[in-house]
């Protein structure tokens, strides 16, 4: 029997990651018009996309030197020339500082090599299994706890638990450590603002995650963890520091931009009701609405690269040494690709793949687990919750944030 | 059912569908596409397919 380490609280018990969170992540209730206005100037902008919209102080980034990229055309050039614009120096002072040696502080040939290993173990045939084994038991005990009340805040009570779940449930975490283990892992990235419960919070998960590899490795099962423990390619295992960066950042790769992305979706729905009653007749649309709403609203609107050498962007110069803010959200409403591109359309052309999930080497490795959970969680909320709709007495759901989007409430109305 | 798969992002390569963008046409065998074709998602090269039961 697996004997799982114990996670040690913040020092200061009081502190509230969640909330400092969302200070830094701001409330910004629309980005878009200012990125449009920014894509209009050109392909690539002097400053930071960051300081377009808050005057919170970037501890890591704000003193170097920095661009922005913007439009499909232009952010795809970004991010399928990973020779000239590199992750290593983009993320080794602000993700690297919070996750450790992650895959995403790597560039090709080490990045390659254990990239594959990782992906591994999130190849759709891999992760299309835990669809019933793992998400469906968290996302029943979670609507468990509203469906017979004909009311529900979806995301207090189910959005922003469900992924987390997900990934206590590879952990084998036990439930009354649950609540530390979300909190460390929000705290960890506070890292970014210079809050010294970050790296904290890194050493605390780093400490857990240690533990649990060497109980893994003595007693394998068939869980994620224990796979990832053991699994060798051409006789090389993972080393211990990149498995446990990785598992850091699962919390937040993995936990928070699935809660982002599915709130996203049923925002989306909810206040389009037609599309709803559409996706609801016809569940052979869930792909397409899921698509559309990381299209429309992406969990993560900007991301960096390093410019590694003396460059250009459709004529435009970057300088090697500067720090290339690539604005995934004006590639994924950029006009000239789709049509009304702030319209939530599931039906819209689907001729062009929108990025919110990047592309080039450093695609999100997790996407396809997203797209299980997105999928089950979709399904099970309209198959349980009859006649679902928005909340008529309560506000209306409002994305918020400049950088990480999300509704902070989504009161909704159901059939008993 | 087979399919052939990117091994570095798990995208996948129907055969009625193509890859339009990427030059090749709906309809197109496998065995047809250019060996220096790269996955549309990740940009890895077709020597990085495997075939894999879905």
């Amino acid at each position: 029997m697996t004997v799982m380490p114990r996670l040690e609280d913040l020092e200061d018990k009081s502190f509230d990651p969640f909330l400092v969170e969302k200070l830094s992540t701001g409330d910004c209730p629309d980005p878009y018009p200012r990125i449009h206005e920014l894509r209009a100037q050109g392909p690539v902008v002097d400053g930071s996309y960051r300081k377009q919209f808050t005057d919170v102080p970037d501890v890591q980034m704000g003193h170097l030197p920095q661009v922005m990229v913007l439009g499909y055309d232009a952010v795809m050039k970004v991010l399928t020339q990973p020779d000239i614009f590199r992750n290593k120096e983009a993320f080794e002072n602000n993700l690297g500082r919070s996750f450790g040696n992650t895959i995403t502080v790597m560039d090709a040939p080490i990045h390659t090599r254990f990239r594959k290993i990782f992906q591994k173990a999130f190849l759709p045939q891999v992760v299309a299994q835990w669809g019933e084994s793992v998400v469906d038991p968290v996302v029943n005990r979670l609507m468990s706890t509203f469906i017979d009340r004909g009311e529900a805040d979806l995301i207090e009570e189910f959005t922003h638990h469900y992924p987390f779940q997900v990934i206590y449930a590879q952990v084998e975490l036990e439930p009354s450590q649950a609540p530390i283990f979300h909190k460390l892992a929000i705290a960890q990235i506070l890292s970014s603002i210079g809050a010294p419960q970050g790296p904290e919070a890194s050493a605390k998960l780093g400490t857990f995650f240690g533990g649990l590899l060497v109980e893994k490795r003595r007693n394998p099962g068939t869980d994620l963890i224990s796979h990832l423990a053991t699994v060798e390619v051409d006789g090389e295992r993972l080393p211990d520091d990149v498995l446990i960066s990785f598992l850091r950042q699962l919390m937040n790769a993995g936990g928070d931009t699935t809660y982002r992305g599915t709130s996203v979706l049923l925002t989306g729905l909810l206040t389009h009701p037609e599309q709803l009653a559409a996706v609801a007749a016809d569940r052979n649309l869930i792909p397409q609405a899921i698509d559309e709403a990381l299209r429309w609203e992406g969990p993560v609107t900007s991301t960096f690269r390093y410019a590694a050498q003396d460059t250009e962007i459709e004529g435009m110069p970057i300088r090697k040494g500067t720090y290339i803010n690539t604005v995934l959200a004006s590639a994924n409403r950029d006009p000239r690709k789709f049509e009304n591109p702030d319209e939530f359309d599931i039906f819209r052309s689907r001729s062009t793949r929108h990025i919110a999930f990047a592309s080039g080497p450093h695609l999100c490795i997790g996407q396809h687990l997203a797209r299980v959970e997105m999928t089950r969680a979709l399904n099970a909320i309209l198959d349980r919750l009859p006649n679902l709709r928005l909340d008529p007495d309560k506000p209306a759901p409002a994305i918020k944030g400049h950088l990480l989007r999300v509704p902070e409430h989504l009161w909704v109305k159901f059939d008993r | 059912m087979k399919k052939w798969m990117c091994m570095n992002c798990g995208w996948i390569y129907e055969q009625e569908v193509g890859d339009p963008e990427g030059g090749i046409a709906p309809g197109t065998a496998w065995e047809d596409i250019p060996d220096d074709w790269k996955c549309p998602d990740c940009g890895s090269l077709k020597s990085e397919f495997d075939m894999v039961e879905i």
